[in-house]
Formats: structure tokens, C-alpha cells, sequence
């Protein structure tokens, strides 16, 4: 048994999976960065390998399922400290189990997995409607139009890329960056079609016309909009942790 | 001239009494230039009253020429007037939409000199949106009774969905209370509304009630005379009802284009009149029986008025009845319940202390304890505590293998009100008897705790109810995520 170490990636991860299976058995899987060795196992580093990463993949989608091999990856995108143990059970229960296992919802290393998942989506879903773009000069208006959108997002788990088709689809007319500040990265789209790079806010363009304008009118509606005789804050915020106000026009 | 500031603090104002925010029920990715719609409903902020906010809920006018008795822009009051220009809200919908603030549009509005007047500079709003901005985004369209059906179908031919509200649940209180609102001038839009969703062949009903049944059948039109008293409605034809025909149908109209894809709402005053919750309920029921409603939304009068009609300025607003007039409509649409089962003759009112589901269980005590592993989907639905979602999955694993009392939890059943009402694997779990009164209390307890932290509509029971997996339908039904991963790479994670 030994713990295998990996650089972060999914296809890392995948590849500590496949030595799990052909070479020593895991006793866990850990972020390089993360690790604290421990005395009861040794450790190994694991170089990432597309070809092997890609059969773990491959037989995930096959031999469970292709909604299990999206769960497996969107619980991977969560930052649950346990995500990737979590994860190799319950691959290795998959595959004895086949597609059946997500319907296992009281064994425990179904659920595990389920509620992180479960976590991965309410903040996709939550961020989907929270992000707030701001109408940037374009430095370079030759490129479609002479504004830019922009959006700061702080989420829990590293959520960038499954929202980024959401805006791509939605904002096709618009480029746009949102940039997830936690992580340091951003995504970039224009007409459709995205890709997620590193990414600081230090030189950002500044306001489009119309945007005071319109910050302000959005802060006057939401004002209005709120009945005075069932004012309710602890409600306000259960719906909306106070945690992500912070990037919110209409508290701003 | 008004500054779109001061228009926009007036008209949402006027606006912010109507309830339904909810932007779900048409999935539609981008086919224009901007906008999509998300099946499962997006909520963007919500408002210091704990209310969702997804759509930006306007009035296009409030001038109002009618003088309905409950209504804060009735012509006698005096409040201050504006009406948005079509270029104007378009443009403004579209740059909110841009900034992610907005889910879409929810547009209602005063009868400003007729309501054909009123409903054209409407038409011209959302058809800029659509046409000129290429606006995917949601659309939710208030009908003014008395509307011609010509604009009407214009409209439906423009918005996801559309509304005309019932306003209060008898006709008595309709004549009393806005007197210039005619039934038939209601019925007609909903029923045009109706007809053209069942030509196309594109009615969606109400949650599960409709189950084994034909939605395409006819329902009852009599809810709207007090009950008891049967009074014919002809045939309802909608010639009947307006004294007018249906608009033609027209020639050639492209296959794509769509009816209100997302259906008709209506919305219900509650508590400005004197109707008991049993008339309310038969009342949304025959709503949903007869027009194919996707939902009935109710909303706590606010005194607003000094209006010796009305309950005086004084009065709260029933907000825990309203609450429990919801819980009531879920029953009606997922559950299974008829309104007779919900409330009868004997207890017109819902206890406002009680879920309407565990108050229906205390009275049909003699049907419980009911065994986990043996009763029938149906009737595991009819256990307080046992939701959609868990009563599928109970029914799913029960398959595999017996459940035991502590699997409950996992599957998802609030075990805490369930165990009071089933056996599993033969055992009784609730304690030393099953005795109604014992129960009850038991149950305010806890109801004591949960109604401090109540949401006040019901869109979030809406997320509850769900199964997680339609839940987050747009996260499932996304091009996959890793396939994603590999073509689309990912520069650095740095
Ligand atoms: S028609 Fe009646 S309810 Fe509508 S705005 Fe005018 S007065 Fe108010």
C-alpha cells in the first residue's frame, strides 16, 4: 500500500487510479502540494500520463457510466480535502457495481460522494445567478463591439469551467472574463467559445459609458422591489450566504 | 419628462405585490444573440424580504384608468404616475440582462387609456426585445382582461409565458372589488390561451395532476359561482363567454415558432375577501383542471387602502396563511390530493399551525402506520415527511433490498415527522402510540422552530422537491464537462 501523490489535475488523478489498478495498491491519493507524509505508508510521486489517464476514462464511462464519469470530475472540482479518496472508492465500487450505484444512495461511499456533488452544484447553480458583470472599456475595439464584460467571483469550489458554457451560450454577443479570484484564473469568451487562463485584476479597463447609470438604476430596483411589511434578513441571507455579497452590485 | 430612474422606481413599486418570480420551465440555449433560458429556474439576488429575485418584475404603466378597491395604482389613488416608452424598458431589460442581474422580464401593467391601447405598446416592447436585440431570455407577459385576441396571440407568440390573473377566488368579490373587471373578460384570455396550447399540442399541466389522465379533456367551469349553487356556463365555448370569435387562425405560420412554451399562470388574492381556504383551493384546483394552469400563485393581501370593503389599513398581511395555501397547492400538484381531501366541509380553514399534509394524516389517522417497503408510490406520497424525490427512491431501492428505519435519513426523509406515521419491516418507530394528539403536538414543537426560518414564497421548495438530478438538469445536460477538458484546454491552472 502506498499513498500516490499527483499535480493537481484530473488526468493526474486518473493516472493515480490506473496504478491503483496495475501497480501498487492505493492507500490514498493527495494533491503533491497538500501532502503531509505519514508514517504508516510510503508515498509516491506520479508523473501525469495522457494514454493512461484516458483508459481509466474511458473505462468509467464505460463500465459505470457516462453520468458517473460527469459526477466523478464534478466532484473532483470541489474543495473537499478528502475528494480524492472519496472519489477512488467510489470508482472501485463502480466498477463491481456498474451503472447501478448511483442509486446506492444510503451506502456510505455513495452518499460521501453524492453530497460533495451535491455542494459542487448548489454553488454552480448559486454563482450562475450571483455573478454580476461589469460593462468595460474594450482596449482593443477593433475586436467585436467597444465593451468588454467583467465578472469577480470568489467561489468555494473551482467552478470556472461549468459555468463558463453557461455564459458562453447566454453572452455570445458579449466578450466576457470571468475571473475566479480565489484561484487566480479567469475564463475568456468571445462569440461562443472559451478558454480558461491565469489571471490578476491589476490593469483592468476602465467603466463603459452607461454603467454608473446603470449600476445605479439595478441598486434603485432592488431597493424598490422589496416589500417593507415582510422584510426578513435571516431569510435574505440563508438564500444568499453573506459570503458572496461582497461581489454584488447591490450591495456595492 | 421622467428620468428612467424616477420611471423605474415608480413602476417597480407598483409591480412588487405580484408574486410570481419564478423563471422556470422552458429550457432554450442561444440561438439568437444574447440570452438563454435555464429549465430549472435561476434566481439572481434576493430582496431584504428574503424573496427571489430573477426577473425584472415591471409595471410597463400605472396609470390606471380602472379603480379595482385593493389595488395600489387604482385611479382614485394618489400615488405618483409613469408609463416606460417600448425603446425605453427594452433597452433597459437588455442591459441588466447583460450584466447577469436578470433572469428576464416579468412585465404587467395598469390599463393606461384601454387595454388594447395599453397591450399593443407592450407587444411593441418584447417585440423590439426579441426582434431587434435578439433576446433569448425569459419573457413573462401579464394579459389585461379585455385584451383582442389578435394582440393577445401576438404576444403568446412573443413571451415564454403568460399570465391573467383570477384576482380573487369568487365572482362575488370580483364584482364587489373591481367592478370593471368582468369574469368573462378573464375567462376569455385564459381559455384563447388554453385553446391555442392544445391546437399545438403544447399544454403542459400542473406537476403531477395530471397523471393517467387526458390533459387535452375539459374541465369545470363553475368555480367561479359560490358553492353549491350549479349555474350552467353553456357549453364554454369561447365564443360563449366573450360574445366574440376566436381569431382566425393564421396561414403558413413557421413550424418553429412557439405558443408561450412555458404556459399560463394566474394569481389569487387571498385574504381581501371573505373566502374560506376550502373555496380558495377548489378554486385553484378548478383552475388547474380547466385551463391546465403550470401554477396557481397566491399573495397576501397588503392593505393599501382605506376602502370600507377591505380590511382596514391595520390589518397584517396573511403571510402564514398564504404560506400554507402553498403547501395546500403542492399537494394538489404533486402529491396526489384533490381539494376535497384537503379541506372538507367539517374544516373549511387550514390550520395555520400545521403543514396541511400532517393535519390530513391526523384526520385519515386509520390509514396509518403505513409500511415502508410494501404501500404503493401513491401512497408513500401521502406520508408527511416522504417528498418526491424520496418516495422514487424508496420505491427504486425497496427493489434491492428491504429498508430499515435507519436508511431513511440517507434516502432523504425528514425521519423526525415520518416515523410517527410508518412501520418498517413491521416496526413502529414513533413512539409509544399512535394516537392523533400526541402526534400533533409533537409535531408544533417542531413546526415552532421551522416557521422561524420559513422563506416566504415557495420557490425554494420548488429546489426542495425536485429531484436532484432534474435540480441541476442544466449542469447534467451541459456538453460534458471533461470532453470540455480536452478540447477546449485549459491554459494554466497558475
Ligand atoms: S386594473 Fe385594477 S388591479 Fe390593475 S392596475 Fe388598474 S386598478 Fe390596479
Amino acid at each position: 500500500m502506498v499513498d500516490y501523490l499527483y499535480d493537481g489535475t484530473f488526468e493526474g488523478f486518473l493516472t493515480c487510479v490506473y496504478y491503483h489498478y496495475y501497480g501498487e495498491k492505493a492507500s490514498g491519493i493527495y494533491r503533491k502540494e497538500d501532502y503531509q507524509a505519514s508514517l504508516l505508508s510510503g508515498c509516491r510521486s506520479i508523473v501525469t500520463e495522457e494514454k493512461k489517464a484516458s483508459r481509466v476514462y474511458e473505462a468509467i464511462e464505460k463500465k459505470i457510466s457516462g453520468e458517473d464519469l460527469r459526477r466523478i470530475y464534478r466532484v473532483f472540482l470541489s474543495s473537499d480535502e478528502e475528494k480524492e479518496n472519496k472519489l477512488l472508492r467510489y470508482i472501485r465500487l463502480g466498477f463491481q457495481e456498474g451503472s447501478g450505484i448511483s442509486l446506492l444512495h444510503s451506502n456510505p461511499i455513495v452518499f460521501e460522494v453524492q453530497r460533495c456533488e451535491y455542494k459542487v452544484n448548489i454553488e454552480t447553480h448559486r454563482i450562475k445567478g450571483l455573478a454580476r458583470f461589469t460593462a468595460l472599456r474594450n482596449s482593443s475595439p477593433r475586436e467585436n463591439g467597444n465593451e468588454i464584460l467583467y465578472c469577480s467571483i470568489e467561489p468555494d469550489h473551482d467552478i470556472l469551467e461549468i459555468i463558463a458554457n453557461h455564459f458562453a451560450d447566454r453572452l455570445k454577443n458579449d466578450p466576457f472574463i470571468i475571473h475566479d479570484k480565489t484561484r487566480n484564473k479567469a475564463v475568456f469568451a468571445q462569440g461562443g467559445s472559451w478558454y480558461i487562463s491565469g489571471f490578476t485584476d491589476k490593469d483592468l479597463p476602465l467603466f463603459g459609458e452607461g454603467e454608473r447609470e446603470y449600476r445605479d438604476l439595478w441598486k434603485k430596483y432592488f431597493d424598490t422591489i422589496a416589500i417593507r411589511e415582510r422584510i426578513n434578513p435571516s431569510c435574505q441571507k440563508r438564500f444568499m450566504p453573506v459570503r458572496y455579497w461582497k461581489n454584488l452590485t447591490e450591495f456595492r | 419628462m421622467e428620468s428612467t430612474l424616477e420611471k423605474l422606481k415608480i413602476l417597480a413599486d407598483g409591480a412588487k405585490y405580484d408574486v410570481s418570480c419564478s423563471s422556470s420551465g422552458v429550457g432554450r440555449r442561444n440561438t439568437g444573440k444574447i440570452g438563454s433560458s435555464a429549465a430549472a429556474g435561476i434566481c439572481h439576488s434576493w430582496s431584504a424580504d428574503g424573496r427571489c429575485i430573477s426577473l425584472l418584475k415591471i409595471l410597463f404603466t400605472n396609470k390606471c384608468v380602472y379603480d379595482c378597491e385593493y389595488c395600489v395604482n387604482r385611479r382614485t389613488a394618489d400615488v405618483a404616475r409613469a408609463s416606460f416608452e417600448p425603446k425605453e424598458l427594452a433597452r433597459l431589460t437588455i442591459e441588466f440582462y447583460r450584466r447577469n442581474y436578470i433572469e428576464g422580464l416579468f412585465l404587467s401593467s395598469a390599463v393606461e387609456v384601454s387595454p388594447d391601447y395599453t397591450a399593443e405598446r407592450i407587444m411593441s416592447c418584447i417585440r423590439l426585445l426579441r426582434n431587434e436585440y435578439g433576446f433569448g431570455g425569459y419573457i413573462h407577459a401579464k394579459i389585461i382582461p379585455g385584451v383582442s385576441p389578435e394582440i393577445l396571440h401576438q404576444i403568446g407568440l412573443l413571451a415564454d409565458r403568460l399570465s391573467v390573473n383570477i384576482e380573487l377566488p369568487t365572482k362575488e368579490s370580483l364584482n364587489l372589488l373591481a367592478p370593471q373587471k368582468k369574469p368573462k373578460n378573464i375567462f376569455a384570455p385564459m381559455k384563447q390561451i388554453t385553446q391555442t396550447l392544445t391546437e399545438r399540442k403544447q399544454l403542459k399541466g400542473a406537476g403531477t395532476m395530471f397523471k393517467n389522465q387526458d390533459i387535452y379533456s375539459a374541465g369545470n367551469l363553475s368555480y367561479l359561482e359560490p358553492e353549491g349553487e350549479n349555474i350552467s356556463t353553456g357549453d364554454g365555448s369561447l365564443v360563449d363567454l366573450t360574445g366574440r370569435p376566436l381569431a382566425a387562425p393564421e396561414k403558413g405560420r413557421s413550424r418553429k415558432e412557439r405558443f408561450a412554451p412555458a404556459g399560463q399562470t394566474t394569481q389569487m388574492i387571498i385574504g381581501a375577501s371573505p373566502e374560506s381556504d376550502r373555496q380558495i383551493v377548489k378554486t385553484s384546483e378548478n383552475l388547474y383542471r380547466t385551463f391546465k394552469m403550470k401554477r396557481v400563485y397566491f399573495s397576501a393581501y397588503i392593505p393599501v387602502s382605506n376602502s370600507p370593503l377591505l380590511p382596514t389599513p391595520f390589518t397584517a398581511p396573511p403571510l402564514a396563511r398564504e404560506h400554507r395555501l402553498y403547501q395546500a397547492d403542492w399537494l394538489l400538484r404533486f402529491y396526489g390530493f384533490t381539494a376535497d381531501e384537503i379541506l372538507d366541509e367539517k374544516t373549511p380553514f387550514l390550520d395555520l399551525e400545521l403543514d396541511p399534509k400532517i393535519s390530513w394524516a391526523l384526520r385519515n389517522i386509520d390509514k396509518f402506520p403505513m409500511e415502508i417497503n410494501k404501500v404503493s408510490l401513491d401512497e408513500l406520497l401521502r406520508i408527511p415527511g416522504v417528498g418526491t424525490t424520496s418516495a422514487l427512491r424508496i420505491v427504486r431501492q425497496r427493489r434491492l433490498s428491504a429498508i430499515q428505519f435507519d436508511d431513511l435519513k440517507k434516502i432523504g426523509v425528514v425521519v423526525k415527522r415520518a416515523r410517527y406515521f410508518i412501520t418498517c419491516c413491521g416496526k413502529y418507530c414513533g413512539g409509544p402510540d399512535i394516537a392523533p394528539d400526541y402526534i400533533k403536538n409533537e409535531m408544533l414543537a417542531a413546526e415552532c422552530i421551522r416557521n422561524r426560518l420559513l422563506p416566504i414564497d415557495d420557490n425554494v421548495q420548488l429546489s426542495m422537491f425536485n429531484p436532484v438530478a432534474n435540480q441541476w438538469g442544466t449542469v447534467a445536460n451541459r456538453p460534458d464537462p471533461i470532453r470540455n477538458l480536452h478540447g477546449q484546454r485549459t491554459v494554466s491552472h497558475g
